[in-house]
Formats: C-alpha cells, sequence, structure tokens
C-alpha cells in the first residue's frame, strides 16, 4: 500500500541534484528510460555503497543501481541487461554474510528495497503473497494481530527481506522445530535473464512436474530475481517457555543440547552463546546474561500450556544432569524478549570487541558438537585469533565468529587460514560448509571440500538451464571453472569510480 | 578530506545493517545512500578514502534527520550523532553545506527581542495568509504573550528561543505543575536565550558552544535546569562532550528533562480526576533516543488520562527534525505519513507530545496534540 502512494511524491527525492551531470552510458540512459530517472543511480555514491554486504568481503565494482518496483520493470532491466551484455546482481537489505550481493565486475545491481508491499494474506489457506523487499520482522508484525507469524526467523530479520530469506534458504533459531524457509514457500514468481517471468511451485499441496520453486529457494540470485513469494503463515503457538540454563564449560552446553533431544523433546529453539559473546551482549541489552558462566543455553519450548510446562520441567533437570549451574524461567514477555534481542544481536555487538568478523557457519552432527567446539578454540589459538561461538545448537549449525582488526598486517590471513581449517574439522566430522548463510564468494573456495567435480558440473547444469550465459549473479557459489565458463558479462573496473 | 572523525568511532560499525529498519529516511527511500550504514561508509569513503564531496555526498549528509534512531538500535553503540554532527561541522567551516541564508536564519535565536520581534511579523503575516503551508506552522503564532515570572529557586525551567516566542503557554502549565508538586521555579528568560540545538544540527557547532558558555555562566550553579523541549535537553545535556570541561559535565549532570524530573517526584503531585481521554504517546526523538526518558512521559501521564496507547511504529521520527522540515519538506512529508498512519491506527483523541518541533509538524497535517505537561496541568486544573 504504503509504495504506491509514496512513489510519486519520492521522485527526485534521492537524486535531486544529480540531474545536473549528463548520462553519458547509453546502459544508464535504456534503464533510466525503462524506469525512472530517479530510480536508476550511476554516480559513485551509490555504486560505492553497493559493493558491499554485511560480509567481510572488499572486492566489490558496483555498476548502475536500480530500484524497480514491478515485476514489468525487472524484466525490462533483465532485457536491457542482455542487450548491453551485463550482469545483473540482485540485492535485499545487504546483510548476506557470505557476499551473495557482493556485485563482481560492475554488474546491474537490481534492489528489491521498493518492492516491499504485502500483497494479500489469506487466512483460510494460510498464504501471504509479498514482495521481495518486504522485511521479515515487517511481515510477523502485520500478521501477529491475526494470530499468525512468518516462522523463519533470522536473527537479523529485523531488517533482511523475505527475497533475500528465499535466495539464501535462511534459517534462525525457531527453525529447529518449524523448518528453514524452504519449508515455508509454496511458489514463486520470478524473472529469468532471459526477461521471461515464471511462477514456480503453486498452492496445490503436491504440484505436477518437477519442484523448480525447490532448485530457486537457495540459488543466491544466480538463477534469476524473485519478483513474489507465496510464504505459509503459521499461526502462533498457545503458550511459550523460555529457559536460560548457565554452565562452567562450553562442552556441558553442547553435550545439554544432544541430551535433550535424545530425549524426544523438539523445542522451539536451543541457542548457545559462550562467555566472550554473552558479555558483548549482555553490555548491550542489559537482560541479565550471567557474565561470569562458560556458556549460556537459551532453551525455549511453545505449545499447549500443560504440555510445555511438562518439557520445561525436564530441559531443566537434563541441564542440570549434565552440570548447568544456574536454570531461569522468562517469568514475563518483556524479560523472554529481553534475552532474545541479546541472542538476535549477538553479530552486530561484537565491534564493541574489534571492529571486523568473519563467521562461519558450518554444520555438524549434534553428537559431534563439543569435540568440534574444542577444536574450534585450539584452532583459533594457534593462529592467534580470537574466536567466539554463538550458534543454533538444536541444528548443530556452528557460527565460530573469528574477531579481528583487519587494519593489523597479517591478520586477515591468520583469519583465512583459521577458518580453512575449521571448515576442514567440520567437514571431517560429517558436517557441512555452510548452513544457512549461503556460500556467496566467502565460501566459494571451500566447495571442493564437499563436492567432486562431477557434483558441481551437475549443479552448473541445473544453473544454466535457468540461466544459460551466467548472467545472474556470475561468480558466486560455483568456483569459477564449474560455473560459467565464459563470464563475458564481467566488466573490468570502471575506470572514474566516482563518477 | 578530513571529516575530523575518530578514527575508532567511525571504525566501530560492522556494517551489519540492524538500524537501517530505525531510520526514517531509508524507511521511505530504501535508499542505501540514505541510511545509517550508508552515511557512515559515506564519512569513511570521504576521510579514509579520499572520495570527492559530490553533491551526492552532501545530499547523503544533508538528508539525515538526525533523529538518532539508529544508535539504541546499534548493537556495536556506534556514536552516529556525534559523527553526523563532526561531519556537518568540518563541511560547514569548509562552506560545504549550510548557506549563509541558512547561517542567518538561525542568528535571532539567540536573541530574544529579535525573536519576538519576527514573530510578531510571522504571527500578522500568518494571520493574513502570507504564510507557506509547507513551513509546517500550524497553530497561531502568538502575538504578544504574558511573561512567566519566578516563584522560587528550588529549579530553574528553561524557556529557550522559538517556543519561548510561539508555545509560551507550554512553559506556563510546566510551571503550574512544578509549582503543584512544591517546586519553586524560576524561568531561565534572557539568562539563557537559546541551547543552540538548530545550530549543532546545521554545523555550527561553534554558535552552540558560545551560547553553551553564556548559559553557564548565567544560571546559579547546583540548582536543577528542567527542560520541557526535548530537543534543547538532549542538546544541553550534551555540552559536556561539546566543550570537553569538566565545568561542562557538571553542567549537562544537572539537566533533566521536565517529565523525567517529575517520574522521580510522582508522589509530590497531586491526585486529580483524570481526563476523559485516549491519549496516543509520540517519542520525540531527542527524548527517546538520545535522552532515553521516554519511560519517564508514560509515568507522568498515566494517572491524568484515561487510556494511554503507544503508536506501533517503535517511535519512528515524525520528520519534523528541527528544521527540517523546512529544508527537507518532501522528505519531511513522507516520514510524517508514516507516522500518520500510526496514529491513524492507535484511535486517540489525542497525541500528546513533548517537543515544539513535532506538534506543529503534526499539527500542520491536522493532528491534535498537547504537550504532556499541558494535559497534566489540565487535570489539576480541571479545566
Ligand atoms: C546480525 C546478522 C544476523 C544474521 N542472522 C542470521 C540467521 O540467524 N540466520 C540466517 O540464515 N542468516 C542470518 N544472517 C544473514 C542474512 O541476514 C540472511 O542471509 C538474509 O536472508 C539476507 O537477506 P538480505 O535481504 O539482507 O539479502 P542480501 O544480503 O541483500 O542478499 C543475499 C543474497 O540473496 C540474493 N537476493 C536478494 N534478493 C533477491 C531477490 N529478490 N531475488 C533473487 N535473489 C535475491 C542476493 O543476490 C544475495 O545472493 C544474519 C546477518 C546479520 C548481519
Ligand atoms: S551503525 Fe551499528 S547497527 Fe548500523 S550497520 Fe553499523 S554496526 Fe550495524
Ligand atoms: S539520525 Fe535518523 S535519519 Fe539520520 S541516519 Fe540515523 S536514523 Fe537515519
Amino acid at each position: 500500500m504504503a509504495g504506491t502512494a509514496w512513489s510519486d511524491r519520492l521522485r527526485n527525492l534521492t537524486g535531486r541534484r544529480a540531474g545536473t551531470t549528463p548520462v553519458a552510458d547509453p546502459l544508464v540512459a535504456d534503464l533510466q528510460q525503462a524506469l525512472s530517472a530517479d530510480r536508476v543511480h550511476d554516480s559513485g555514491v551509490h555504486r560505492a555503497l553497493m559493493k558491499k554486504d554485511a560480509s567481510v568481503f572488499t572486492g566489490g565494482v558496483s555498476g548502475p543501481l536500480c530500484y524497480p518496483e514491478t515485476t514489468e520493470e525487472v524484466q525490462a532491466i533483465m532485457r536491457i541487461a542482455e542487450r548491453h551484455d551485463r550482469a545483473v546482481v540482485p540485492r535485499g537489505a545487504g546483510t548476506g554474510l557470505a557476499g551473495g550481493a557482493i556485485p563482481l565486475g560492475a554488474p546491474i545491481v537490481i534492489a528489491a528495497t521498493r518492492m516491499n508491499r504485502i500483497v494479500d494474506v489469506d487466512l483460510d489457506d494460510r498464504v501471504a503473497w509479498v514482495e521481495p523487499g518486504v522485511v521479515n520482522l515487517d511481515l510477523t508484525r502485520h500478521l501477529q494481530p491475526l494470530g499468525f507469524h512468518f516462522a523463519p526467523d533470522p536473527s537479523s530479520q529485523q531488517v533482511c527481506t523475505i527475497g533475500g530469506n528465499v535466495a539464501n534458504n535462511s534459517g534462525g533459531p525457531h527453525c529447529l522445530a518449524y523448518g528453514v524457509t524452504n519449508a515455508h514457500v509454496v511458489a514463486l514468481e520470478v524473472v529469468l535473464p532471459s526477461g521471461e517471468a515464471l511462477m514456480l511451485g503453486g498452492l496445490d499441496a503436491e504440484p505436477l512436474g518437477y519442484d523448480l520453486r525447490g532448485a530457486f529457494v537457495g540459488s543466491e540470485g544466480t538463477l534469476g530475481f524473485t519478483t513474489k513469494v507465496a510464504v505459509t503463515i503459521t499461526p502462533n503457538a498457545p503458550a511459550v517457555r523460555t529457559l536460560l540454563l548457565s554452565f562452567d564449560t562450553i562442552r556441558d552446553a553442547a553435550n545439554t543440547v544432544g541430551a535433550i533431544i535424545a530425549d524426544g523433546i523438539v523445542p522451539a529453539a536451543l541457542e548457545v552463546m559462550d562467555q566472550r559473546i554473552t558479555e558483548a551482549v549482555e553490555n548491550y541489552v542489559g537482560a541479565g546474561y550471567p557474565t561470569d558462566a562458560g556458556a549460556v543455553l537459551l532453551a525455549e519450548v511453545d505449545g499447549l500450556a500443560d504440555g510445555i510446562a511438562i518439557d520445561a520441567d525436564r530441559i531443566g533437570e537434563i541441564g542440570r544432569a549434565h552440570g548447568a549451574i544456574d536454570v531461569r524461567q522468562a517469568a514475563t514477555e518483556e524479560e523472554r524478549a529481553l534475552l532474545w534481542k541479546g541472542r538476535k544481536t549477538a553479530f552486530g555487538a561484537i565491534a564493541q570487541i574489534a571492529p571486523d568478523y568473519y563467521l562461519h557457519d558450518t554444520v555438524v552432527p549434534r553428537a559431534k558438537l563439543a569435540d568440534v567446539l574444542d577444536e574450534v578454540y585450539a584452532i583459533a589459538e594457534r593462529h592467534d585469533v580470537l574466536v567466539m561461538n554463538v550458534f543454533h545448537a538444536g541444528d548443530g549449525n556452528l557460527h565460530p565468529l573469528l574477531v579481528f582488526d583487519a587494519r593489523i598486517e597479517g591478520k586477515l590471513d591468520a583469519v583465512h587460514a583459521a577458518g580453512s581449517e575449521i571448515l576442514a574439522a567440520s567437514v571431517a566430522a560429517g558436517g557441512v560448509l555452510s548452513g544457512e548463510h549461503g556460500i556467496g564468494v566467502e565460501k566459494q573456495a571451500y566447495m571442493d571440500q564437499m563436492f567432486t567435480d562431477d557434483d558441481m558440473d551437475h549443479q552448473g547444469r541445473l544453473r544454466r538451464a535457468f540461466d544459460p550465459v551466467c548472467r545472474a549473479n556470475p561468480g558466486k557459489v560455483l568456483p569459477m571453472g564449474h560455473s560459467c565458463a565464459d563470464i563475458a558479462a564481467l566488466r573490468s573496473v570502471p575506470s572514474e569510480v566516482w563518477g | 578530506m578530513d571529516l575530523h572523525l575518530d578514527a575508532e568511532d567511525l571504525n566501530s560499525c560492522v556494517q551489519c545493517g540492524l538500524c537501517l529498519p530505525a531510520c526514517p529516511t531509508f524507511r521511505v527511500t530504501g535508499d542505501e545512500s540514505m541510511s545509517p550504514r550508508g552515511r557512515i561508509q559515506l564519512m569513511r569513503e570521504v576521510q579514509d578514502g579520499d572520495a570527492p564531496l559530490t553533491d551526492e555526498v552532501l545530499r547523503s549528509f544533508e538528508t539525515c534527520v538526525q533523529c538518532r534512531a539508529c544508535e539504541p538500535a546499534c548493537p556495536s553503540s556506534v556514536p552516529y550523532g556525534h559523527l553526523m554532527e563532526r561531519t556537518r561541522e568540518t563541511l560547514a567551516d569548509g562552506g560545504h553545506i549550510t548557506p549563509g541564508w541558512q547561517r542567518v536564519a538561525f542568528k535571532p535565536l539567540a536573541h530574544p527581542q529579535l525573536l519576538q520581534i519576527g514573530s510578531a511579523a510571522l504571527s500578522v503575516a500568518q494571520r493574513a495568509g502570507l504564510v507557506p503551508k509547507r513551513l509546517g506552522l500550524s497553530a497561531e503564532i502568538p502575538f504578544r504573550q504574558e511573561p512567566l515570572t519566578a516563584s522560587g529557586t528550588d529549579v530553574y525551567l528553561f524557556t529557550g528561543c522559538v517556543m519561548d516566542a510561539w508555545q509560551r503557554e507550554v512553559h506556563a502549565a510546566g510551571q503550574r505543575v512544578l509549582e503543584a508538586a512544591g517546586f519553586g521555579v524560576t524561568p531561565t528568560a534572557e539568562l539563557a536565550p537559546c541551547c543552540g540545538a538548530l545550530q549543532a544540527h546545521a554545523g555550527l557547532a561553534d554558535d552552540t558552544r558560545g551560547l553553551a558558555a553564556t548559559m553557564m555562566a548565567n544560571l546559579a550553579p547546583d540548582r536543577p535546569i528542567l527542560v520541557d523541549s526535548a530537543g534543547c535537553g538532549a542538546a544541553m545535556k550534551d555540552y559536556g562532550h561539546l566543550l570537553g570541561t569538566a565545568e561542562a559535565e557538571a553542567f549537562s549532570a544537572r539537566v533533566f528533562d521536565i517529565q523525567e524530573w517529575l517520574a522521580d517526584h510522582l508522589d509530590k503531585l497531586p491526585q486529580a480526576r483524570p481526563l476523559d481521554l485516549r491519549v496516543a504517546v509520540q517519542d520525540p526523538c531527542h527524548l527517546r533516543h538520545v535522552q532515553r526518558v521516554h519511560g519517564a512521559t508514560r509515568a507522568v501521564l498515566a494517572p491524568f488520562v484515561r487510556e494511554l496507547v503507544e503508536l506501533d511504529d517503535d517511535g519512528m521520527c515524525c520528520g519534523a527534525g528541527g528544521a527540517y522540515s523546512v529544508l527537507e519538506p518532501e522528505l519531511a512529508g513522507a516520514i510524517r505519513d508514516r507516522k500518520l498512519g500510526a496514529i491513524d491506527r492507535a484511535t486517540p483523541d489525542l497525541v500528546a507530545s513533548a517537543n515544539p518541533g513535532c506538534s506543529m509538524h503534526l499539527g500542520a497535517a491536522d493532528v491534535e496534540t498537547a504537550h504532556p505537561m499541558e494535559l497534566v496541568d489540565r487535570a489539576l486544573r480541571q479545566v
């Protein structure tokens, strides 16, 4: 609703003075013709701001930036890109942690932030149709008064977009019981690099044919641009209990997690934070996290009040049997919200400690959690980098966070070396490279630790079925040799980056 | 170009983006260059990367409302407000922003007589229909007002510049409420002509430092200074940082928002029959995001009205932003539209706002507003 009403009034706001610079580039002229002058930017400022997301990767170079508002406009952009033989990169809120939205070789950046309408909510079918730029938490807020929410809740949910969630198949603390984004997407309207718009999947329980929707979810913008998403909406649980367990060691916390699942309880969330990160978080939220404990476990159960009361007690017992030094239940909704605010701002809070972070995202079998964690700390110590751990313990999804100051010479190399060993250790324990943040550019070099050449070749073919010349987000996910032999669409750095 | 920003402050942003949804200009444009993360990145590009000061760079800085909602949203405690004030100061010093006409326009603020004459003229012009609506002046500007008189020396009531000229009845209400709670009040009047907040936002920090020095010299030490305009209170609480002296620190520690002060002395306020109103609280940014004492507004107001309701926009800016609504009318209007939506959903009889700029900006869109002190005063006097 909001989008249309303002779009007219907002004309000329962003580029009011830009009119003084004549547009020389025919590509930009075509894009402006197709959209409008104020929704296509080619200035140094706009390009500079597109070259990063929330990852540490810094090698981005952006071409013109477009803010389409309709599917037709996205189609037009794709056709212009084809005509000018230029790559495109979809972008949501730029909170990706693997560099997925970083432009390589001056592509056209297609930002989804102005396609932010909640188009329709169907309570009977329990489906909401949304545009890709809708912010995850805005959707949940919209649904709350109706008794529903959108289940995937990445810690970045206050800012990340549904389109970004779909592209990265993002997870969140509450995906333990409810499943990650893929489980909540029923249909997608997408625009392929050819400019063709397609509907993938559908509202039927068992759509006919191959599950192309499933191929698109998690494709990190390499198959095309999502213009509309049909998501399932989840009824709010009648009751919730949140527990905070403190431990002397992270081993005890990890073992408790395994024991809870082994006991047959399916908590809504099981999150572990080590001491360093707990301290940083407590500094920001003041939620009453114990800063002297070696690790804390945040456990949540939801469902019918009687059942979860039993589960909550049982989690407390299991915790104590595994060395919990304190077990506390959030008494009020405010207390619960504050505990979650702490957990969800953990990555952001680390700048209190050092200005840069490199976040890994491996998944290991739950039974191996404690051992892999030991190894992670040992590896970091060997390379003299600080590591913190905050993770979705219930899924075995580790988030070793290497914290450093990139201005110190040699630090970044040490961080990469430590990271590589951490990944190797996770894979050796039977785990995988990425739980939820995607491969992007950051984890690409590690793909061969997981996949054989043959595996990657097949993935490359799937990709080319949607995008024969690799125009969409080139240089991501698949290592170069396996994606497209000929990435003609990648440009060298424009001569005048600050045009 | 050196913006004179502290390298550590600038580096404390990890580009996580968690502040984006709190930013009004990003919310209405979806444009990274209008977001806190984008603006910080541009400060880096200019200071560390020697990027040229193009029109777009200046535009990005000038469109910031300086509401500072990005600060509480930031888990890494990036001192955005200070970064932006310092950036503007450097740019204004270099003549890149805040053109001469703006500097001239700020001058009368520090001179009460000039302001009174100007206001009288504006009042006449307004009545004659000569004031463009985009200036956002809703309520009629009074032509002449009754002066406030001191009733004791327990506390100062800061009266300031524009507000004293245009909304003196708010000060009068605040004074009566304080007196009802047993405090003898000295209105600061010409002892403290202006807090310098608008000047600091425009990058004219030296003007602000001068005004701060005057105020500190004129006001008796050790007496609490109560402020009923959120923007002024925030500026005065920042004198310690701005001047960097122990004396200024001590002065700032004596500054309280009037609601903050009363919330600490609730037991002293007489009881009264609550007004039969459903009141929505609109938190001025500098009360909520900078002073962070917006809880006090609720504590003080609750006993005196039938019902208090919250807006569902997490305290997002209304777009007033001091002089912002005049300098950036379109953006300010788009931001206000969001606020109007939130107000509509809350279905209040009236909106309580503790900042004159917000009241005027909302008033220009036909929202009925009152200062919390006016409501308490009304309940106490039952008029
Ligand atoms: C503090 C913090 C906490 C986080 N916590 C979590 C977490 O708990 N779980 C988790 O899974 N992730 C987490 N993340 C990572 C990130 O927020 C998610 O990956 C998120 O889904 C990215 O959304 P975005 O809108 O920012 O996308 P962007 O970063 O802008 O883009 C991400 C990828 O999606 C593609 N893309 C974006 N929009 C479209 C579209 N419309 N069509 C096609 N492709 C598109 C881009 O090309 C890119 O490859 C966190 C990040 C931060 C900074
Ligand atoms: S200002 Fe804070 S919240 Fe915003 S991007 Fe920087 S670190 Fe993140
Ligand atoms: S001060 Fe307000 S307008 Fe400026 S960047 Fe922060 S949130 Fe946005």
